[in-house]
């Protein structure tokens, strides 16, 4: 496995943050909160996005779980605020469910906290350069790019993308990934092979 | 939640995540990981942006590919406008593109059974000294067919020529033709 980064201390930013809240009157630590909803709310997104695979509900999803975390932490509802991460966890896992029901609970959470909140600038991943990555695709061995368009064009399981080119679903992993690792140290030459 | 992260997920076990080839138990791992971690969330973005950018070259026709009939389906499936030539055995067509249309595919119909390893070799008329070789395209060898998705900018802003598909089987033994077809292509001259 490769390592791609470093632990998180006990006493991490998050709680650091969360804390900070927790022990200030109701939205007076607006520069903890700001904190906090930059290291998480990408997090909450990231998680909307695999879960939800659509950018606008990840974006609800996100928004709403935020809210709901810096409202609990200012009113005292979030009794360990160290455990900020876990309640952030189970927010997300409860708010998918939620959306996968087709329950409108986001909107009447937006509705009542929405304008109380500092948003934070998030980091999102930079777009790449299209051209670039099509150059370094054509280098790719006819199999690997297959493969690799197959797999992205509707993010398909390496299952699905076997039973179409009747190979093993492992086949498929093997080759993907071969061919993964080339495409990423191409658009990215400083990188190392994984 | 663990107070702290559990080793890193590797690339692979973060692509497997995000394109659904794990199970429950890891998924749930991942998602326990990524809350606290992220260094690792960082590079399940750029994981992401990677394949937005597979999709967006693919799209832009910009890369060849062989495909599968049911990818084409899907594709097809998502709105894209799709022209299709579908060329019997040791056939030829007379083709073009459209400017509506987004993708090129060619469905080349042959016996695939048995085959151990698939090559294909085109040549263009307008460049006669080069030869294209693919080498191990992938198949399938119940299909009875291959589906060539050519550059696709490439073919729409071509003179007319004539493209010549070879494909081969290849073994210990060396290699046989399988198939041989011939795309004669015009510019887009209205309906």
């Amino acid at each position: 496995m490769q390592a791609l980064g470093t632990p998180v201390d006990g006493d991490s930013p998050e709680a650091h943050a969360a804390r900070r809240i927790a022990a200030a009157a109701p939205g007076e630590a607006r520069d903890a909160e700001a904190e906090l909803y930059r290291l998480l709310a990408p997090r909450a997104r990231r998680f909307g996005l695999r879960h939800l695979r659509d950018a606008h509900a990840a974006a609800d999803l996100m928004q709403q779980v935020m809210t709901l975390t810096i409202e609990q932490l200012r009113g005292g509802q979030l009794r360990e605020p160290e455990r900020v991460l876990s309640f952030v966890l189970g927010a997300c896992r409860l708010t998918v469910m939620d959306q996968r029901r087709g329950e409108r609970r986001r909107e009447d959470l937006l509705q009542r906290y929405a304008d109380a909140l500092t948003i934070a600038d998030l980091h999102v991943a930079p777009r790449l350069d299209h051209e670039r990555v099509a150059d370094c695709l054509e280098r790719l061995p006819e199999r690997e790019r297959s493969v690799l368009v197959m797999t992205f064009f509707d993010d398909q399981p390496s299952e699905a993308v076997g039973q179409q080119l009747g190979c093993s679903a492992g086949n498929v992993r093997v080759i993907r990934h071969r061919g993964i690792d080339k495409l990423r140290r191409c658009v990215d030459p400083g990188r190392r092979a994984a | 939640m663990s107070a702290t992260p559990q080793s890193h997920p590797s690339i692979e076990a973060l692509l497997d995540y995000w394109l659904d080839d794990s199970d429950a138990a890891a998924i749930e791992a991942i998602d326990d990981h990524l809350m606290q971690c992220e260094p690792c969330g960082q590079a399940l973005d750029d994981l992401v942006a990677l394949g937005e950018g597979v999709r967006a070259a693919f799209r832009s026709g910009a890369v060849s590919a062989m495909a599968s009939d049911a990818s084409l389906k899907r594709v097809v499936g998502r709105g894209v406008h799709v022209r299709e030539y579908r060329l019997p055995h040791n056939g030829s067509v007379n083709c073009t593109v459209a400017p509506e249309d987004e993708l090129l595919v060619a469905h080349l119909e042959t016996p695939l059974l048995g085959v151990e390893r698939l090559d294909a070799v085109v040549t263009l008329s307008f460049e006669p000294d080069v030869q294209h070789r693919l080498q191990d395209v992938p198949f399938d060898p119940l299909a009875g067919e291959v589906l060539w998705l050519p550059k696709f900018d490439l073919v729409r802003n071509a003179p007319a020529h004539t493209a010549e598909v070879t494909l081969l089987s290849v073994d210990a033994g060396g290699a046989h033709e399988l198939g041989r077809y011939t795309f004669h292509h015009q510019p887009w001259r209205g309906r």
